[in-house]
């Protein structure tokens, strides 16, 4: 069971994305629980994710959310802004993976 | 231009971090954000007691009757959102700092009913409710700040009560804000007591005259307006999410400026504003969100040509019926992207200046300070915004009209662009 948090600014665009990843985990036949949330749930709901994942326009919380993924343990990165913008659940749903993956 | 704009980038992102992971300003957003559900309900309930026609149909007494029986759902919410505000920006602070975030938001209260006075006229023993919107808003988030950071303070010189063990948690818990919370509020009493002998007699009046008024009379004119729509756009073409990073400052003055609209709307007096929170959020990121992008959305099924920007129009079209458009910005693309610059900035300072007039002017009535969440769609948004006027629909529909014609050529050059790439490939 792989655990996809992604974060915005109120998790409204970045749902968008979610239900193409998961129309992408299902293809592929992978057990996933992918999620969107806003920026100020993003720290607590960490803790149950496996990796984070924050949309483009709010890179900027990059540094801020990055020294508590360390503590709970989990990598982040943000979300390729053409991938981003064609909605591309494939191409971010292998990101979401290889960086499970490499965390191991 | 690739180092100019990597230069631009390097400065705009510093600041957006700054603005955004700022502990007040984030306090103050989420403080909104706790506010919004409870502003939006008094708003939907001033939609339905001022129902079009409904006055017309119905005899005056019948109406008047109506419209008191809802009253109380915004009088309760709406009109004293600054209440609310104070709670949520002292309870985001607190939590901030680890520490039970409840007493951060009761602290908060506390502090600002004491600056406050506590007479209206002749009656005693009373909380002027206009204090608790538009009017107190500045002060309420001043002595939201100031007191979590006093409260903060006492609880980290641990001069707190110690209570013995096998005092069960929530006895000694709640001993253990005694302490911080007496000495907080007894500084606010201090400070009131000593502004009562100032010209300005009450904090309140001095938050009010030397610096809510000047900022809001800053922030309600068309040239500040014209400034933070460009900074918004400018963020937003470099990719970051320029509304959340303005709206943290700008919110208390847009909001301020909007309970004051309220409260005339309510009075049935003029509207003083024009530009209010409704002002940014309907009539700006009402239209398809930021830029305004439904309209290049029709655009591209008008006139699109190329396999991208009609593949873009399907995908990004429905979301942007509720404003989001990250696709759009992120799809066709507007970040970066030297093409679209122009259309980009102009167009929305257009529509701002329009807007600005004919609302000044009166053709279309102000917003009437009735928060409308920013997802609704183009047309029922501006209905609802003015208070159920169908001019303020009207006006979205010719602003859409105006964004369609800033865009159209550069889009066609963008599509042709495209077009070209993919004959070829």
């Amino acid at each position: 069971m792989k655990r996809i948090l992604l974060a915005c600014s109120s998790g409204m665009s970045t749902s968008l994305l979610v239900s193409k990843m998961k129309d992408a985990a299902k293809e592929k036949g992978i057990e996933a629980e992918i999620w969107a949330v806003a920026q100020d749930k993003a720290q607590t709901d960490m803790e149950r994710a496996d990796v984070l994942l924050i949309g483009p326009q709010m890179r900027f919380l990059k540094k801020k959310l990055a020294v508590a993924a360390e503590t709970v343990g989990i990598p982040l990165d943000v979300i390729d802004p053409v991938a981003y913008g064609r909605i591309d659940g494939l191409a971010v749903l292998n990101k979401a993976l290889e960086l499970i993956e490499n965390n191991k | 231009m690739n180092k100019f704009m990597e230069v631009l980038e390097n400065i705009l992102l510093p600041i957006a971090e700054k603005l955004n992971n700022n502990r007040y300003l984030a306090a103050l957003r989420d403080g909104f954000m706790v506010a919004l559900p409870l502003i939006i309900f008094g708003s939907i309930f001033v939609v339905i007691a001022n129902f079009p026609f409904l006055d017309k149909w119905i005899s005056p007494e019948a109406y008047t009757a109506y419209q008191n029986a809802l009253g109380p759902a915004s009088a309760a919410t709406l009109s004293i959102m600054g209440l609310f505000v104070i709670m949520g920006i002292g309870y985001k602070l607190t939590q901030h700092y680890g520490l039970e975030a409840i007493y951060g938001a009761v602290v908060g209260v506390a502090s600002f009913l004491i600056l406050n006075p506590q007479e209206l006229g002749e009656v005693t023993g009373v909380i002027p409710t206009a204090i608790l919107g538009a009017q107190g808003m500045f002060l309420g988030i001043f002595t939201a700040f100031l007191s979590a950071e006093l409260y903060r303070f006492f609880v980290k010189k641990n001069w707190t009560i110690k209570m013995p063990p096998g005092v069960p948690d929530s006895v000694s818990r709640s001993f253990s804000a005694l302490i911080p919370i007496t000495l907080t509020l007894t500084i606010f009493l201090i400070i009131r007591i000593l502004f009562s002998f100032t010209p300005f007699d009450t904090v309140q009046n001095f938050i009010y005259t030397i610096i809510q008024e000047p900022l809001t009379a800053l922030g309600s004119s068309l040239p500040a307006t014209i400034v933070v729509v460009l900074l918004i756009q400018l963020f937003w073409f470099f990719g970051l999410h320029g509304q959340i990073i303005m709206n943290s400052v700008l919110d208390p003055i847009w909001y301020a400026l909007n309970d004051q609209n309220f409260s005339a709307f309510q009075a049935g007096t003029e509207l003083p504003n024009v530009v209010t929170k409704q002002f940014m959020d309907t009539f700006l990121v009402g239209m398809g969100g930021t830029g305004m992008t439904l309209g290049v959305v029709i655009l591209i099924f008008l006139i699109g040509k190329s396999r991208q920007t009609k593949e873009l129009g399907k995908l990004g079209g429905p979301a942007g019926i509720f404003n989001v458009n990250e696709p759009i910005i992120f799809g066709l693309p507007i970040i970066m992207n030297p093409l679209v610059l122009i259309p980009w900035l102009l167009a929305p300072v257009v529509v701002t200046v329009i807007t600005y007039l004919t609302m000044s002017a009166g053709i279309v009535p102000k917003p009437a300070g009735i928060i409308v969440p920013w997802t609704t769609p183009i047309g029922i948004s501006g209905f609802l915004a003015t208070g159920n006027d169908w001019r303020g629909a009207a006006l979205q529909i010719f602003n859409l009209l105006v964004v369609m014609a800033i865009w159209w050529p550069f889009l066609k050059v963008l599509d042709k662009n495209y077009y070209e790439t993919e004959k070829q490939g």
